[in-house]
């Protein structure tokens, strides 16, 4: 139904620079996450798309209109808040309604509309309860319901599940996957979450500190990180980050440090004269860390380390390794019976393994 | 040597009320600690009833023996009360509470009572010498109750009239308090610059003393020489075609006594309702108005939908107060217009009550009256704050 575009989008609240030229281009009905640790300018970001935010500098368009100036109620847009902001005065009903009373809408149509918001969210039970008189999940419906009776192209959702347990969390987020399938509109949602942005994200928006690190399908930003902070952002646990330096030796590439050298095949990392010497910082998931592995092409020669810690999560099993000074966490099928302290061989998967220049933070691997 | 007199009678007078006190608090305490103990019963009978004798027989007409068996009935009722119910319990909290209690039972309960006693006898100018000589007043029955309501307290103005114009007052007084308020308060809740200085200035009418602050205004609308006829003449002066309108200085003490009381009365009360309205604003969290906003909600339509409901709750509570405290604002009607040969065209219930007890030195008749108005403020107040719990339940 509606496009979003945002062009070098700047925001600054006194001296305080909270966005430093967000780009981010969103296609008509697509679900687009937006992650960042606390305090990097998502909710800010949000609440200039939705108008309640001056913008100090850049242009934010829906459906290729410029919206800058345009009143939060003229552009079509509803925003489910990261406190809900229930009108607490008001039963349900009022407040799903509210915004459709405003309008002077016929009172057949508001009707046939708030019940149908209601069916949908399974709230019928509710509507003539005060926000009060519900639990956090049925407030959190509210909002959302509030949001779909009006209709709007784009959906805002700020941390909608952040105030919710961890069960009724992923009760919620399958609910949401379900509405966006059935509402066919753009969803625009900002989560601190990762599980929330992988699942349900068509495609992730990273940012930190007001500047986008990655735009890209979950996939992507978890097989190819584009820097750094991507790469120790998603994915969990996270990935294991090795500081080293490059090096040449018998026409292959070596990475090395103190506790260890591993040939980089070529693969991996192309171009290898320009990197000869250079500090990198080599990543590899925990997943990728294959512990008592028959070995293989693509993965690396066998490295002997030893077993500090073992964690059972269920099916999986962490395991906290040492491989000389360097420490190394990785993801096995439970159950792994070797007792803490004993020595372990590993070899490290060459498919997944990421490489980032230590200066620029930049990927410089495939 | 005056001045050493004062000092020794008040020294002597504090240390009596917390040699009072502290017979309370051991009274109670013993009551609290013992009341168990087989002993106990029969020792506070003989000891309590004796002592409260001898305090207060010569006040309450004799240490005669009549006395002595009510305060006998009195402890054995206590006693009993002690053992079976309190058993001891909430020690603290009531002996903490005592002394307030006995100063609120001597400052409100006894007048209120004594006057209870005088509304159903006739104490008048004509009766006060033989109260004074024999200690008894006629009885009357409910006479002064009729009287407040078919004669009238001062010279010229009737019950119902005062009523009326006091219902008048009130509205009108409240009402502009809580427009005023509320005007200003929503201004004052925008981000401006000096916001504290104007606040302050605001709120100095309320802090002022508010002897000070009506003697300060009713200079001002002097006929001659205060601001109100000074600006009008001014004004005149700049737009002679402001004549043609009518407008004119007015002899504002005399002609309009009420009206003008009204104006200053307002003035005064707008910084409460200004305080307590902002603070309700302020406790509104901003993420409503931003959600009205995506709704769509005009300025007017915020401010019906959101802003208005969510004070409801501090507002109410002001207005009850604001609507009791006008009703028997005496102090204004009074410095302005209460002077000797003063009019009686301002009058409302309070101060035609204070001309009935202190003019014309009718004090039954003023008790009487006393207790009607009590009893119409006291029925608005639970009235309007039942219907404001009704309310607030339903959210
Ligand atoms: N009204 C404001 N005035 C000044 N600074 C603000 C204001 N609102 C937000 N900020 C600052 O802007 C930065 C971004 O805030 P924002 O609320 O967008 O973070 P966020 O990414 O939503 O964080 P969280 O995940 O904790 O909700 C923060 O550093 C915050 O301190
Ligand atoms: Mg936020």
């Amino acid at each position: 139904m509606a496009t979003v575009q945002f062009k070098k989008i700047i925001k600054k609240f006194g001296d305080n620079l909270v966005l430093n030229g967000v780009d981010v281009d969103i296609k008509d009905h697509e679900f687009v996450v937006i992650v960042g640790p606390s305090g990097c300018g998502k909710t800010t970001l949000l609440r200039m798309l939705a108008g309640l935010e001056e913008i100090t500098d850049g242009e934010i368009f829906i459906d290729n209109l410029l919206v800058n100036e345009l009143h939060p109620s003229k552009r079509e847009i509803a925003m489910v808040f990261q406190d809900y902001a229930l009108y607490p005065h008001m039963t349900v009903e009022e407040n799903m309604n509210f915004a459709l009373r405003l309008r002077k809408m016929p009172k057949k149509e508001i009707a046939a509309r708030v019940t149908e918001a209601a069916n949908i969210l399974q709230l019928n039970k509710f509507l003539k309860r005060m926000p009060k008189q519900l639990s956090g999940g049925q407030r959190q419906r509210v909002a959302i319901g509030r949001a779909i009776v009006r209709k709007p192209k784009v959906f805002l959702f700020d941390e909608p599940l952040s105030n919710l347990d961890a069960k009724l969390r992923e009760e919620m987020r399958v609910e949401i996957a379900k509405l966006y399938q059935r509402l066919n509109a753009t969803i625009i949602y900002v989560t601190h979450d990762q599980v929330e942005a992988m699942t349900l994200a068509g495609r992730i928006v990273i940012m930190n500190h007001g500047i986008v690190q990655q735009v890209g399908s979950p996939i992507e930003v978890y097989r190819k990180p584009c820097n750094l902070f991507v790469a120790g952002f998603i994915g969990s646990p996270t990935m294991n980050l090795l500081s080293g330096r490059l090096s040449i030796a018998d026409g292959v590439s070596v990475f090395f440090n103190e506790s260890l050298t591993l040939p980089i095949p070529a693969f991996v990392l192309p171009q290898k004269e320009a990197r000869d010497g250079r500090e990198v910082v080599l990543g590899i998931r925990p997943d990728d860390v294959l512990v008592e592995h028959p070995g293989g092409e693509k993965c690396s020669s066998k490295i002997e380390g030893v077993l500090e810690v073992c964690e059972l999560l269920g099916h999986r099993e962490n395991l906290y390794l040492k491989v000389g000074g360097q420490r190394l966490l990785a993801t096995v099928e439970a159950f792994f019976n070797r007792s803490p302290g004993s020595a372990v061989s590993l070899c490290l998967n060459y498919q997944n393994m990421h490489i980032f220049d230590k200066v620029t933070e930049r990927r410089i691997s495939e | 040597m005056e001045t050493l007199k004062s000092i020794y009678e008040v020294t002597w007078f504090i240390l009596l009320v917390a040699a009072g006190v502290a017979v309370l608090i051991g009274y109670l305490y013993s009551h609290f600690k013992f009341y168990s103990r087989s002993w106990f019963f029969p020792a506070a009978l003989a000891a309590f009833p004796l002592l409260a004798l001898a305090v207060f027989g010569g006040l309450l007409g004799g240490y005669t023996f009549k006395l002595w068996l009510y305060f006998l009935l009195a402890e054995a009722a206590i006693a009993a009360f002690f053992r079976s119910v309190v058993k001891g319990r909430h020690t603290v909290p009531y002996l903490m509470l005592a002394p307030a209690f006995v100063g609120l039972a001597l400052l409100l309960v006894y007048p209120f009572i004594f006057e209870v006693y005088l509304s159903f006898h006739d104490l008048k100018l004509t009766t006060i010498m033989t109260w004074k000589n024999t200690g008894t007043l006629p009885f009357v029955g409910i006479d002064q109750y009729v009287k407040v309501f078919t004669t009238s307290p001062l010279s010229e103005t009737t019950f119902w009239h005062l009523l009326l114009r006091t219902l008048v007052w009130t509205f009108s007084n409240v009402f502009f308090h809580v427009l005023g308020g509320f005007i200003l308060a929503l201004m004052l809740n925008n981000h401006i610059k000096f916001k504290g200085f104007y606040r302050t200035l605001l709120v100095i009418p309320w802090a002022m003393p508010q002897v000070v602050a009506v003697l300060a205004m009713r200079g001002e609308f002097h006929s001659t020489n205060g601001f109100v006829n000074i600006v009008i003449n001014k004004l005149l002066a700049v737009f002679p075609f402001l004549a043609g309108l009518g407008v004119a200085p007015v002899q504002w003490l005399t002609d309009y006594p009420l009206l003008t009381c009204t104006l200053i009365n307002i003035w005064l009360g707008i910084p409460f309702m200004m305080v307590v309205i902002l603070g309700g604003l302020q406790s509104i969290s901003s993420s409503y108005y931003d959600a009205a906003d995506i709704d769509g909600a005009s300025y007017f339509q915020k401010l019906r939908f959101i802003t208005l409901p969510l004070v409801r709750p501090v507002m109410m509570p002001a207005v009850t107060l604001g609507t009791v405290w006008t009703f028997n604002n005496i102090n204004v009607i009074y410095l302005v217009t209460g002077q000797a040969g003063g009019t009686e065209q301002a009058d409302i219930l309070v101060s035609a009550l204070y001309k009935a007890a202190f003019t014309y030195n009718r004090y039954s008749y003023s008790a009487a009256f006393a207790l009607v108005v009590f009893a119409m403020l006291f029925f608005f107040s639970v009235f309007y704050l039942k219907s404001f719990d009704a309310a607030k339940d339903e959210r």
